[in-house]
């Protein structure tokens, strides 16, 4: 079996010599970013209370270590949307998926193709063991380098969200960590069925390109929304949670600990529709006028007015793309809470998987991306014996 | 002619079919979308700056004037939903699997397959015999992408009602004619790179790297080149919807002076800046202010002619050496 | 060189029954019985599109057929294919060798697929034959390439070896040395052989037995000396008295249209005429296959 290993490899070098630079490159490049970042030591404080830019002479008095303060994080922000920062960031997200394509692809599909799997399936009768001698080739290959990537990603991670703990917090936690692992097993899994049924490699890379970016963008929302749903709990001290890490705008949403599900809203305790909650503040709300202000203060902020997307904010699957609207009115007038007891003021809770379940759901996701994997297994290993050899 | 280029087709015809209907099926996605949200019907008098205000839940969208917090609401729920979520990044990624799913076989499966020496020894010279394959290929992907592109444009206007997506710069590389301009460019690159390798898989790969690449770095290389010196200051607090922001200078007096890399600070309510020589401010100044340098939507086609042109003359090295390249390989 | 006599043991190391195959609306196995016996070494001789392959491709369990079935030592290779193609050695049309691999890596793949494999037994044909084991497949020249794939299967030390048309692509003296290895090989371990193959100088050296296919029938199957024995090549208009006509086409010089009979059994008359070579006979049947000149029964 080591020697049908070997010999798949050494079959396919190009593509395991390129998924090996990549990756290897790739774990190389995120520990050097969050080397990077870390090595700028900015207090986690700093980043709190940063306003993203210098005040104007009618803002709060700031003092000269608090200028300094601004400094340190403006560096940090400037690193952390630096070019090849979003690069890195960019084929994190791409790596497993691709990965596990290119070498999925022409495991089978290429021997039918060349017209070498007569051959190969003469010699070994069962066609079944010399398929799943191919297919632990390709998870021998792409197993410990996902692995690899993925723990370089956490690291990466951490260094981003400064006071997050990466093992117990869900920002982006499907494009970093063990999940590669399986996003790249299940997109070799995927490719060889393709290959295996289509029996030529191009058409088998191009429908493994458009379902799997399909699954990938669909997969965030469908598990929250239908599977998450279910386990969610309330969030409990919610204004600790926020402090506890830096809020920051990235792939994949606020880096929260715990993963946003869905609300629910109460007055005086009894839970109420958003309807209600809006004819609430109507009847009870106090507008006075209030000046205009710019709204976001962040240079590196990519949700700045006007400015042009760049890849690596706004193409995370499933990330919306969202106009700016933090001005206020044309009219100048903002609204204001109403002055009375704030316990009788609508409360909105929370539904969360909190960041301690980190382990629970990752194994979960990890497990359902698994059982699809053999699923598309299963039909490879099928088809495989049906099929002709050509 | 016509019939190399249905012959052409007819050898790919995996890659035409699947090109087409992922093309067509993506505009109709975005237009499906664009209908969903123009169907919350959000009236025109309660757009902010083009766009419609986003509800962030009731507690923090209650400066939203009554009339419009439903429709906000409903807007919000439709912009954040799966749909159109999908077809807003279908953009980035549409055009370079168009160009590479066509682009890779074209040369590379010759060779791979071993038909290349019957084609070029009765095509006699082979550049022509390539031209006409990537004749066939842009006859194809040109008017798909433009398809998709100007539906990605429609599904931007109905993302910010007020705003004319062809005069602002809103995710304007990942929409309308840009689609095209990158479908073309990853056919070439992966032709290019089909003439080098002789072999598909190899071309697939590292084409599907340099394309991550180039849209990763794209604009960021248009800003501080080719854009930086059309940019104009922005006066603080004026903003209008759709502006390209080139690049921002950390100072700005407004007596038209600009500091960059100066460090101010406000202590006592009184600003004080660490000034280079010659850099004190005049009596009229009102203190530092963040400054931004910006193209206003009304320069939207003059910028997309501009990076069409750099994006079409490097397609056109790349086609170009191509050409020159298959004239020298073996054909195996 | 050919082995004598057409061994026959009453054993069939390949026995085809009612065998039909159709793609689509092309009939390519009619009702096809043929019995191959043990230790003989037998042409598959046909037009092109006669079955040859489909025939070859059904044993390997490459194609389904629609009707019959075929053994292969005894066993179904639709029904038991692991086994049957243990007893299996094949050789493929187009050489087929991976191109990134050495000589030596296609031993290695052969004996990691195949239990039994016996790499040293391969290894001494290629190194009698001076190809270079560390040298990459396609690298090789299509004689080498054919002489690796023969070495793969006989390395299988199989029962049956099937290969199809391996010869089409060589050169004379590749072909001898092709031939002469399988030959030695067949000798040696007492295995049948079966070769599709077009060559009639090659099918006179290599064979025993001749079976020709046309239009997906069995159009004879009998040993060799046998079939030069009941035919009788004559100008088409002067047919030997209660022969049977197969096919006519052009004779040597091209001036003369010449048809191939088949004698009926105690024809004296045409026993008396000069018996047709084997290159006759299997024109002949071409010729009937192709469907020019006289029609077949």
């Amino acid at each position: 079996m080591l020697s049908r290993i070997r010999l798949t490899l050494k079959q396919h070098r190009f593509e395991t010599i390129a998924v090996t630079i990549v990756c290897v490159g790739l774990t190389v490049a995120a520990l050097i970013e969050a080397y990077r970042l870390n090595s700028l030591n900015v207090p986690l404080s700093c980043l709190q209370s940063y306003q993203g830019g210098y005040m104007g002479p009618s803002q709060a008095p700031v003092t000269a270590a608090q200028a300094h303060c601004n400094e340190l994080a403006k560096s940090f922000n400037d690193m952390r949307g630096s070019l090849d920062m979003n690069l890195v960031q960019l084929l994190l997200l791409f790596a497993p998926i691709l990965a596990g394509i290119v070498v999925g692809a022409p495991l089978v599909a290429r021997e039918i193709e060349q017209g070498t799997a007569p051959l190969s399936w003469a010699l070994s009768g069962s066609r079944r063991r010399w398929l799943l001698g191919k297919v632990l080739a390709g998870v021998f290959l792409l197993a410990p380098l996902m692995l690899a990537v993925g723990l370089a990603a956490n690291v990466l991670e951490g260094a981003l969200n400064p006071g997050l703990n990466p093992y117990a917090s869900f920002s982006n936690y499907l494009g970093r960590g063990v999940p590669d692992v399986f996003w790249a097993l299940a997109a070799f899994a995927g490719t060889f069925a393709l290959g295996t049924v289509l029996g030529r490699t191009m058409p088998a890379v191009v429908l493994a390109l458009v379902v799997c970016f399909f699954v990938r963008a669909t997969w965030d929302a469908g598990m929250t929304h239908f599977v998450l749903r279910q386990f969610a709990v309330q969030q409990v001290q919610q204004d600790q949670q926020q402090q506890q890490g830096y809020m920051v705008y990235g792939p994949g949403g606020p880096g929260n600990a715990d993963m946003y599900v869905y609300y629910k809203s109460f007055i005086d305790g009894k839970e109420v529709t958003d309807a209600e909650v809006n004819a609430w503040y109507n009847q009870n709300m106090v507008c006075v006028p209030m000046p205009t202000q710019s709204a976001s203060t962040s240079p590196a902020d990519s949700s700045s007015p006007g400015a042009s997307s760049s890849p690596g904010a706004s193409s995370s699957p499933g990330a919306p793309a969202t106009p700016d609207n933090s001005k206020m009115g044309d009219n100048g007038v903002a609204c204001q809470g109403p002055n009375i007891d704030p316990s009788h003021m609508p409360q909105q809770v929370q539904y969360v998987i909190p960041g301690s379940w980190y382990w629970q759901t990752i194994a979960f996701e990890s497990g359902l991306l698994l059982l699809g994997s053999l699923f598309c297994g299963a039909i490879a290993f099928v088809w495989v014996d049906r099929r002709r050899p050509y | 002619m016509l019939d190399r280029v249905r012959l052409t087709y007819k050898q790919q015809r995996f890659e035409t079919v699947a090109v087409a209907v992922v093309c067509l099926g993506a505009a109709a996605w975005a237009l499906l979308a664009s209908w969903h949200l123009n169907s919350v019907g959000v009236p025109a008098s309660c757009l902010v700056d083009g766009g419609v205000p986003y509800w962030n839940g009731p507690a923090n969208s209650s400066w939203i004037p009554v009339a419009c917090q439903l429709p906000s609401q409903r807007f919000t729920d439709a912009l954040t939903s799966l749909d159109v979520g999908l077809a807003s990044s279908l953009g980035d990624v549409l055009p370079f699997f168009v160009g590479i799913a066509m682009g890779a076989p074209l040369v590379a499966r010759e060779l791979e397959q071993g038909t290349a020496p019957l084609s070029w020894a009765l095509a006699g010279a082979r550049w022509k015999w390539l031209a006409g394959r990537i004749l066939a290929a842009l006859l194809l992907i040109v008017p798909l992408l433009l398809i998709a592109g100007l539906a990605a444009d429609v599904l931007r206007g109905a993302q910010e009602p007020g705003i004319d997506p062809h005069a602002s710069f809103d995710y304007f590389t990942s929409r309308g004619v840009f689609f095209v301009l990158w479908g073309v460019a990853a056919l070439m690159g992966t032709v290019a790179l089909g003439t080098l390798f002789g072999r598909t898989m190899p071309v697939v790969i590292v084409a599907l790297i340099v394309c991550l690449f180039a849209r990763a770095t794209w604009e960021r290389l248009m800003d501080g080149n080719l854009l930086h010196g059309m940019a104009v200051l922005e006066m603080p607090g004026v903003q209008s919807p759709g502006e390209l922001l080139v690049y921002q200078s950390d100072v700005l007096y407004l007596d038209g002076k600009v500091y960059t890399g100066t460090d101010c600070w406000v202590s006592n309510g009184v600003p004080g800046c660490q000034y280079g020589p010659g850099d004190q401010p005049g009596p009229s100044s009102i203190g530092p202010q963040l400054a931004w340098y910006v193209i206003t939507g009304d320069h939207y086609w003059r910028v997309v002619a501009l990076e069409s042109a750099v994006m079409l003359a490097g397609s056109a090295a790349l086609g170009a050496f191509a050409l020159f390249w298959v004239g020298r390989r073996r054909p195996y | 060189m050919a082995l004598g006599g057409g061994a026959s043991t009453g054993t069939a190391a390949l026995a085809a029954h009612g065998l039909s195959k159709r793609f689509k609306k092309k009939i390519a196995l009619d009702k096809v019985d043929l019995s191959i016996p043990v230790g003989s070494v037998t042409a598959l001789v046909g037009p092109n599109g006669a079955g040859k392959t489909t025939l070859i491709r059904v044993c390997m369990a490459f194609e389904r057929p629609n009707a019959g079935g075929v053994e292969v030592d005894g066993v179904d290779p639709w029904k038991h294919r692991s086994e049957a193609l243990r007893r299996v050695g094949y050789v493929p049309q187009t050489p087929a060798v991976y191109r990134g691999l050495s000589v030596e890596d296609h031993l290695s793949m052969a004996r990691s697929l195949h239990s039994g494999f016996d790499s040293d037994y391969a290894r001494r044909r290629l190194d009698q034959l001076g190809i270079p084991l560390d040298q990459r497949a396609d690298t090789l020249s299509g004689g080498q390439a054919a002489q690796l794939g023969l070495a793969m299967a006989l390395g299988t030390r199989a029962k049956v070896l099937l290969l199809d048309e391996p010869l089409a692509n060589l050169d004379p003296l590749a072909r001898r040395e092709f031939i002469q290895v399988l030959l030695d090989a067949v000798k040696s371990d007492g295995s049948t052989a079966l070769l599709s193959s077009h060559i009639v100088t090659d099918v006179e050296d290599a064979c025993d037995r001749l079976a020709i296919l046309g239009a997906g029938k069995v159009r004879l199957d009998c040993p060799l000396e046998e079939a030069r024995q009941t035919h009788r090549l004559t100008e088409a208009d002067s047919p030997p008295p209660g022969a049977t006509a197969i096919g006519s086409f052009l004779g040597k010089g091209g001036k003369n249209i010449m048809t191939l009979w088949r004698l009926a059994p105690g024809d004296a008359a045409g026993e008396a005429l000069e018996t047709a070579s084997l290159e006759d006979v299997v024109l002949g049947y071409l010729a009937a296959g192709r469907g020019t000149g006289l029609q077949l029964n």
